[in-house]
């Protein structure tokens, strides 16, 4: 399968007044057509600074430190601006978290999404418009024909984020990141969304990177997961794997202190103690150790690196390694470098 | 390196570290102040304002004149004095003597590092040949505008000086005058000392009628903001209603009906008109404050409307009024100076630098120092406080917060 | 099952806002308009609908932050909605709120003792030495510390925020606290850490809870009963289990089966019912069922009739037309 992104070793930080702040601590990752890949982290853990990161849209005070992504063979990181709008938009796009604000509230909807097809493209208005109207439909919008002249603040919520996903479609991205696209919608309407990108994606076979804090729409869209924690991969797997068997202490917390709707009995969340950590002053090692209930030494002098459970899921944690200590629910096998950490399906 | 046996070993949860770490990061002020002082401008306002009110308040202190000694016969003298040197002594132990023609043909004595000694008296006047004749210790000086000085010179002198048979051409030097460091006005007043004392009355005259605005304002502001409704909807009818005429006519009708020009009833038709921006601004404020979840939180434990507007609302608001009540300043120093430049401000002796720029527009022409200087003041303390003001601001911004 | 005893009892409550305009083109928010429940001693009583349901209005309105337009909030048999703030006084000490934005909620020029000490101040209950320590103990109880007193709320993370937060509604006793949506802007992790913590609280305290949130899962964890509203309207009451297992309104169904679930394997995805159109406008409401626009089995009857809130079977309340024919019962 072809290779559309692979991030290698990306490190972004945040040089304020306090110091800096380690944001993303040496990731990476890869990307094949037509994955949906899911980023799961909460607040601090990085993962909207990578996907930021990929698109170059890290602004003062904060840079990409070291790394490289590279999306279709090209190196993206040593372009200026001018070379990298060329992506934006066009094969790579971009939905934001809140719909309200990250619509133009002073020109109508049809504007805007003709600004972004012309922009990367030669057709004329009314070639743009005509593809603005196929986008409103086939995003959902009802009469398109007289909504295309209505202004942001006339759509609701859900309608506003269809309408950023047929600006982000306009120019059938190869790769779409979508960052936190359904957190700021009622439940009902994150489910129609999340039924369209569904869709979508299996009709444009566009790429995906889906981040969310919400593992049940995870679960509900990618195939495959990265979890993020303190600016570093824990966890990277196929779907399946990661909620059959997870394997790393912070995805199994992470799992413990969600309700889940389905079993019978209410039963006592199981929540992570402490809190996430302080990024002007990561912790050495494994940035979970501290709040880790298996914490060993080791864990709190240097970070773990991913262990192979399989060719479709590896963990960075010290448990998996064939001297530490036996816990259930944790297999022993070896370790591999980065480069080999491809989820391969 | 992991060493296999010791390192994979559990560790109690003594050890792991405090899992609550806070974050020691900066007050609201020490923050306001960081931002501050990466702003140039702002900077350079902030010391202006300084200098300002220690030459103000420190200033009077070393100065050997009072705002109101007048020697007449030392009137309209320069800060800078073209000097004619009329002795020429080799003896070190003896001083020599040089001679300064004013504008209004005024003959002094100045000694060589610029010290006013005396005024010399006219003797006579030769028309005919364009000499005045002044004297000195018994000797004529004569003071020549018939000879042309040469081409060389471009300067406006155009008379020469003989004493004692020596003719001196041109100047021979220019000196600062030492007596009188900023020169002296039309009644013999030290202008630096009078600007020094106006100094204070300006600033006095500002800040105090900005506390009187913050005082009326925020109140006015605040009960209005908080009650919402029809209440609020009278009250600003009522600041519009009196914005909707230029404050400084009020001040004017002001101060011709109190008829008494001092500072006090300044500082009375300053508080009582300008408060009417405060207000507006500090209801703004506690309009977009009183809705958050904090004030809710108070009204649900019981707490009292007025505890509610002074610990809540009112601290909370206070960048923006301190804002304000920056910006204030300035406005209040210039409508002083303007009341006493159109003669209903301040009345003489005071030195109010309006009264100042007032007294000496008649004598632009002839010695405009005596109006640039205060208007020099005025224009000076104005910039600093506005600099100071927008740079307070943008540091008080929340927006603004970055890196 | 022994008789519970009703601590809070809201009938016909209303809260309408005027928009502006006059005669025929007046809008009006109907955000609340027309609840009936009972809160019993004791319990926690769940609150859940979409944006615009009327949900955090409606806590609001209970503890006087805003005036009823009309109805009736009974507190220990006493009726809230009549009295002025001086007679409501006292009650703020019994009737207590946490708010849902842990950076919004704390005065961020007052420190943590003058935020948990203010209602202890307001209503005299405790001073100087006595004060102090139990302004000590509350912090403990929520999980802080004595040395966290003196500083001040920026110095602290979202989840130690809302502890505080927590530990000023605590510094009163009350009888009833109403969360107000709690733990939406929380992360993942530290969720469960405040939901823990809340009923901790609960069986410590013998507290009631009028718990509002927007997320079905994380209420159905904390709630004995459940109330689901849409547009300003209560359309099923029932408790948790009940609801799960055996919701009889189209809506709550939808709302249900519309919850992610966080297994990708579920067979429940297959029988999702994904609701077509926006959540409604609660301004100007047209006659009938508010839900009739977007239900799948909405007939005649549904768009003129207001359906009212009927107990179906014991302890479960539906407000639908057509409940017993769309369950089959």
């Amino acid at each position: 399968m072809a290779k559309i992104l692979e991030v290698k070793h990306l490190v972004t930080s945040f040089f304020t007044h306090l110091g800096e702040v380690q944001a993303v601590r040496d990731i990476s990752f890869s990307l094949e057509k037509g994955d949906i890949l899911g980023i799961v982290g909460e607040s601090g853990s990085g993962k909207s600074v990578t996907s930021l990161s990929i698109i170059g849209l890290v602004d003062d005070p904060g840079e990409v430190v070291s790394g490289s992504v590279i999306f279709e063979g090209k190196e993206l990181t040593k372009l200026s601006d001018r070379e990298l709008n060329k992506y934006r938009g066009n094969d790579i796009s971009m939905i934001f978290q809140d719909p309200m604000t990250s619509i133009n509230p002073v020109y109508t909807v049809g504007n805007q999404i003709i600004e972004v097809i012309r922009a990367h493209s030669d057709m004329n208005h009314a070639e743009a418009k005509a593809r603005a109207l196929e986008l409103l439909d086939l995003v959902g919008i009802p009469e398109p024909l007289t909504r295309i002249k209505s202004f942001p603040h006339e759509f609701s919520g859900g309608m506003r984020q269809r309408v950023l996903i047929a600006m982000a479609l306009s120019n059938n991205p190869k790769l779409l990141i979508a960052d936190e696209p359904t957190t700021a919608l009622d439940v009902t309407i994150q489910a129609q969304i999340l039924d369209l990108m569904r869709n979508l994606q299996a009709k444009m076979g566009a790429s995906i990177i889906f981040i969310t804090h919400d593992l049940g729409v995870i679960a509900e869209i990618c195939n495959k997961v990265i979890v993020m924690y303190g600016g570093k991969i824990m966890e990277k797997a196929d779907i399946m794997s990661l909620y059959e068997k997870p394997q790393h202490p912070y995805t199994i917390g992470l799992m413990q202190s969600v309700p889940k709707p389905e079993t019978g009995q209410k039963k006592r969340l199981v929540p992570i103690k402490g809190s996430p950590p302080d990024l002007l002053k990561p912790p050495t090692g494994c940035p979970f150790s501290p709040r880790c209930e298996h914490a060993m030494e080791v864990c709190l002098k240097e970070a773990a690196p991913l262990y192979k459970i399989s060719k479709t899921q590896f963990a960075s944690c010290w448990l998996h390694d064939k001297d530490a200590p036996v816990v259930k629910g944790f297999v022993k096998c070896e370790s591999v470098p980065d480069e080999e950490t491809e989820v391969l399906l | 390196m992991v060493n296999k046996m010791r390192d994979f070993k559990f560790i109690d949860s003594s050890k792991k570290m405090d899992k609550e770490q806070i974050r020691e990061s900066l007050t609201y002020w020490k923050d306001v102040w960081r931002r501050l002082k990466k702003n140039t401008i702002a900077v350079i306002g902030l010391i202006g304002v300084i200098i300002v009110i220690l030459f103000g308040v420190v200033g009077p202190m070393f100065s050997p004149y009072y705002f109101s000694d007048q020697i007449t016969d030392f009137s309209y003298l320069t800060p800078s004095l073209d000097v004619f040197q009329i002795t020429d002594t080799e003896d070190g132990d003896l001083e020599n003597y040089f001679v300064h023609l004013n504008n209004d043909y005024r003959l002094f004595l100045i000694s060589e590092d610029g010290h006013i000694i005396e005024r010399l008296t006219r003797t006579r006047v030769d028309r005919s040949i364009w000499t005045y004749y002044y004297d000195y210790e018994g000797e004529e000086i004569a003071v020549d505008y018939s000879r042309r000085v040469g081409d060389e010179y471009t300067g406006d002198i155009d008379y020469t000086v003989t004493y004692e048979g020596v003719e001196t051409l041109y100047p021979t030097k220019t000196v600062w005058n030492k007596t009188y460091l900023l020169g002296s006005d039309h009644l013999g007043r030290d202008i630096l000392c009078r600007l020094m004392y106006g100094a204070r009355i300006s600033l006095t005259v500002a800040f105090v009628a900005a506390i009187v605005n913050l005082i009326i304002g925020v109140t006015y502001g605040s009960i209005s903001g908080f009650k919402g409704g029809a209440t609020d909807n009278l009250m600003m009818r009522i600041v519009d209603i009196i914005n909707s005429i230029p404050l400084v006519i009020y001040v004017i009708l002001l101060m011709v009906l109190l008829n008494k020009s001092n500072m006090w009833t300044i500082i009375l038709a300053l508080g009582t008109v300008y408060w009417v921006g405060m207000a507006r601004l500090v209801r703004g404020q506690i309009l977009s404050l009183k809705d958050l979840e904090f004030v809710l939180a108070a009204r649900t434990l019981g707490v009292s409307q007025g505890r509610i507007i002074s610990r809540h609302l009112i601290p909370n608001a206070i960048g923006p009024i301190l804002v304000s009540l920056t910006m204030m300043i300035p406005t209040a120093i210039f409508t002083e100076a303007f009341l006493s430049f159109i003669g209903i401000g301040m009345s003489a002796p005071a030195a109010s630098w309006g009264t100042m720029a007032n007294e000496a527009i008649s004598l632009l022409e002839k010695y405009p120092y005596q109006l640039l200087l205060p208007s020099l003041a005025i224009g000076i303390t104005v910039l600093s406080f506005n600099f100071l003001g927008d740079g307070l601001r943008s540091a008080l911004d929340p927006r603004l917060r970055k890196g | 099952m022994s008789k519970r005893e009703p601590l809070l009892e809201v009938r016909n409550l209303k809260k309408h806002f005027n928009l502006g305009g006059r005669g025929a083109k007046k809008k009006i928010l109907t955000a609340v308009d027309g609840v009936n429940f009972v809160i019993y001693k004791g319990e926690t009583f769940g609150l859940v609908g979409e944006s615009g349901c009327g949900k955090t209005t409606t806590g609001r309105t209970i503890i006087r932050l805003y005036k009823p337009t009309d109805g009736e909030i009974l507190f220990e048999g006493v009726d809230l909605s009549a009295l002025n703030e001086k007679e409501l006084f006292p009650f703020r000490k019994k009737i207590q709120m946490i708010f849902q934005d842990p950076y919004a909620s704390l005065n961020s020029r007052m420190t943590v003792t003058d935020i948990i000490g203010e209602g202890i101040e307001t209503h005299n209950l405790y001073t100087g030495e006595e004060k102090q320590e139990r302004i000590y103990y509350l912090l403990e109880t929520v999980g802080l510390k004595r040395e966290h007193a003196n500083r001040y709320p920026h110095e602290f993370s979202g989840g130690q925020r809302q502890r505080i937060g927590i530990a000023r509604a605590l510094a009163v006793n009350p009888e009833l606290i109403i969360c107000d949506e709690p733990i939406s802007a929380l992360d993942v992790s530290i969720q469960a850490q405040v939901v823990n913590m809340l009923e901790d609280l609960q069986n410590e305290f013998g507290l009631t809870y009028l718990f509002i949130a927007h997320d079905l899962s994380m209420v159905r964890q904390i709630s004995d009963r459940i109330g689901v509203m849409y547009l300003g309207k209560l359309m099923e009451v029932t408790t948790s289990d009940e609801l799960y297992d055996n919701a009889y309104h189209p809506y709550t169904k939808s709302l249900l089966s519309s919850i992610p679930i966080p297994d990708p394997r579920s067979s429940m995805r297959q029988s999702r019912i994904v609701l077509q159109g926006d959540v409604g406008n609660p301004i100007n409401p047209k006659p009938g069922c508010r839900f009739a626009p977007r239900c799948i089995y909405a007939k005649e009857k549904c768009r003129s009739e207001d359906p009212e809130l009927i107990e179906i079977e014991p302890g479960h309340f539906t407000a639908c037309h057509f409940v017993k024919e769309i369950n089959n019962i």
